[in-house]
């Protein structure tokens, strides 16, 4: 049989199981007494070292029967978990991993043998040589439970959210799948499943959960990585991503094709023809919809790696910190979703090199000897916030303050740094001088490169930060890249688009509302006072005076608002983002460009960097 | 003693159908309620062990009163009656504290359980 045309198969689905490897290992080097990680991690390797077999590739079937071989004796009490023992098995899925990924290419890598012997001697290894105390079980054991609601049962999405409400009573609720949102679709088969941080026994969170009422089963173990990345069974398939790409510009294309259509039907005053492009139009934002809705992701995925590589940052460190992650479920758009794990990585390790204190200094201040990283994801409107959070030293102002004022990005009459003014300085390029690393903690590395990629998918970088008390970085992208509905304005003879994502409103300008904040002019709405910026004044060619009425659109990106003044409104469209290389000289707030209606070009503007 | 019941629902058709039902199971309908805000008030005055809820009532729906109640008392035993196709209404319903429900048309051995599972 030949079996190569399933290589891209296993490749998935083996790195899969390697992640969650990764996710149980973690999770069992926290909790060694706990039975269920080694359990589930037996099961993946064992599914691995079959496919490997099937495939004919025997140093990744090798490796895995020998890691197998040690968790099992784990699982049977014949050989103790200890700090090296995980070591070794971190070090054996990182082997796996690259082998895995050397035989899917066609290059499997040589097989290790002092690492597969290591593995051998720790199986071989008896219960004898465990060292008093190694294995600490918690008190508050974290345990995946799995739920099924009768099938007969009416309004399961209910249902399971009673059960989810009971489960929360008795501790903390993590990692729900499916996630919530779609636990009330019409779909939802009523199997479910989450992990739960609870002193209960198990047959006390058995007892609690089944008071909800019409629950068939509970079990107390893993969903296997292969049942859990299907979420809802059997109503998933894999497609080539590249596909899905086609799709989108094809949609795109006819978006756009849509746009024009809308414009001729209503210059045709004909009935007939009207109706018939009314009707293209809504099945044409209904299948970009769907489009949009299969290339959405959780983010999650791109999460799901930064447990362990924050572990290994922290180990050699020599740091204490604790890693928390919240809204794995939030779906991205795919292309930012793979863009969005390097400015996240590189913000985590920040926080962990440069925010988290050693254990003797946070003790020394009275904090707990563990940090605490949080990165969380949360849907904001249009958009989702990606933010980094640390609890630790926080950003010394005054020394970046004299540093701004050193390259004149401040001058000697501002005596306090603003989170902006913070963010100006930080991310300015070469700002991880060895100067400001020694003085001011190093606090900047990367935030330029971060704050350019984060810029380039049309997203912003916001940082908040308070001495002593630690750092938070929010990172806001819009939910999806390709197409985005937008106002359009217009400034002189040019027409501008503005992606609803960071409209808050649009009001009209009245002269009787202008104020000034900080010797710049301000409007006053519903007693906010709100920097203004005129369109006509930033760009060229706005020539004549301008209109007696001015509508305003007032830009909200997280927290900071800008009223953009402009001379006219011209209605909401979908407009395609064309991939846009900012020729030489392009002002700073142009983020793209983009074909409209009547075929005419406009520029998109950036809303954060009109703020 | 048997448990008291207050039934808020403003179709005078459901409030007697729930408590025929539940007066043929021993249950003592202390009180009804038309509106939210009326199953607001006697929930107050009489302190009944169960509360029968429709969602979508005049003068603040049902949801809200669960949250009103919940408010002072989060102990409250409500229970949803909710009619097909107002999931997401029902799943509103249990973050605001109601403690389950059940979906017209009803089934008196359906109403039954779910009350004894409230009432614990």
């Amino acid at each position: 049989m030949d079996v190569s045309k399933y290589a891209a198969l296993f490749l998935a689905e083996s790195r899969e199981h390697v992640s969650a490897c990764n996710q149980l290992l973690l999770e069992w080097e926290r909790d060694p007494g706990a039975v269920e990680p080694v359990g589930g991690l037996f099961r993946s390797i064992h599914t691995i070292k079959g496919m490997a077999a099937t495939m004919g590739f025997t140093g990744v079937a090798d490796l895995s029967h020998r890691t197998e071989n040690l968790l099992d004796a784990l699982r049977h009490g014949r050989a103790a978990p200890r700090p090296e023992t995980f070591q070794l098995l971190f070090r054996a899925v990182d082997a796996l991993g690259r082998a895995i990924e050397g035989a899917g290419t066609g290059s499997e890598p040589p097989a290790d043998e002092v690492l597969g012997s290591e593995i051998d001697t720790a199986a071989g290894a008896t219960v004898g040589d465990q060292r008093p105390g190694a294995i600490a079980p918690s008190a508050n054991q974290t345990r995946p439970v799995q739920v099924t609601i009768r099938s007969g049962a009416l309004m399961r999405g209910a249902r399971a959210s009673l059960v989810l409400r009971r489960a929360e009573a008795m501790g903390r609720v993590t990692a729900l799948r499916p996630p919530a949102a779609q636990l009330e679709r019409e779909d939802f088969d009523g199997r479910f499943s989450f992990r739960l941080e609870s002193e209960a026994s198990d047959d006390e969170v058995a007892a609690a959960l089944c008071t909800a009422g019409d629950v068939e089963a509970i079990r107390f173990e893993q969903t296997s990585p292969a049942e859990a990345a299907i979420g809802i069974r059997g109503r998933q398939i894999r497609v080539d991503l590249g596909r899905l790409d086609a799709l989108m510009k094809q949609v795109g294309e006819l978006v756009v094709a849509k746009n024009r259509l809308i414009v001729l039907a209503a210059a045709a005053q004909d009935p007939l023809f009207e109706e018939l492009s009314d009707r293209i139009a809504r099945l044409v934002s209904g299948m970009q919809g769907e489009v949009i809705a299969a290339r959405m992701a959780p983010v999650g995925e791109v999460f799901d790696r930064f447990p362990r590589l924050l572990r290994d940052v922290a180990r050699d460190l020599g740091k204490r910190i604790r890693f928390d992650m919240e809204g794995e479920e939030i779906e991205l758009d795919r292309s930012i979703l793979d863009e969005i794990g390097e400015p996240l990585l590189h913000l985590i390790r920040n926080a962990a090199d440069h925010g988290i204190e050693t254990p003797e200094r946070r003790t020394a201040s009275g904090k707990p000897a563990e940090g605490r990283i949080l990165l969380s994801a949360s849907r904001e409107r249009n958009s989702v916030a990606l933010r980094v959070s640390d609890d630790g030293r926080g950003i010394d102002r005054a020394a970046i303050l004299a540093k701004a004022r050193r390259e004149e990005m401040a001058d000697a009459s501002v005596e306090t740094l603003t989170d902006d003014l913070l963010l100006r300085v930080l991310a300015r390029p070469g700002f991880s001088t060895a100067e400001a690393v020694s003085g001011v903690s190093g606090r900047g590395v990367g935030v330029d490169a971060v704050m350019t990629r984060v810029r380039a998918l049309g997203g912003t970088l916001d940082v908040k930060s308070e001495v002593g008390r630690g750092t938070t970085f929010t990172i806001r992208v819009p939910l999806t890249l390709a197409i985005v509905r937008a106002l359009l304005a217009v400034a002189g003879n040019e027409r501008y688009a503005v992606p609803l994502a960071y409209v808050a409103e649009t009001v009209e300008f009245d002269p009787g509302a202008v104020t000034s904040v900080r010797s710049r002019e301000a409007l006053l709405v519903r007693d906010r006072v709100i920097p203004t910026v005129h369109l006509r004044h930033l760009v060229a060619g706005a020539a004549g005076p301008a209109p007696p009425r001015r509508p305003t659109i007032i830009l909200e990106v997280g927290d900071r608002r800008t009223a953009l003044v402009v001379d006219a409104l011209m209605g909401q469209q979908d407009i395609v983002v064309e991939p846009f290389d900012a020729p030489r000289g392009m002002p700073p707030f142009v983020g793209g460009a983009t074909i409209l209606a009547d075929g005419a070009p406009a520029l998109i503007l950036d809303a954060a960097a009109l703020l | 003693m048997s448990h008291t019941v207050l039934v808020c629902d403003d179709a005078i058709f459901m409030r007697t159908m729930i408590s025929d039902i539940l007066a043929q199971a021993g249950f003592q309908v202390v009180g009804e309620a038309e509106s939210g805000v009326q199953a607001v008030e006697k929930y107050h005055q009489l302190k009944p062990d169960l509360v029968t809820m429709d969602i979508v009532m005049p003068d603040m729906g049902g949801i809200e009163a669960v949250r009103e109640i919940c408010k002072t008392d989060p102990e409250a035993k409500i229970l949803m009656c909710s009619a097909m196709g107002q999931q997401a209404l029902v799943v509103e319903a249990i973050q605001a504290g109601a403690k389950d429900f059940v979906v017209k048309p009803f089934q008196p051995s359906r109403v039954l359980e779910a009350v004894q599972r409230v009432l614990g």
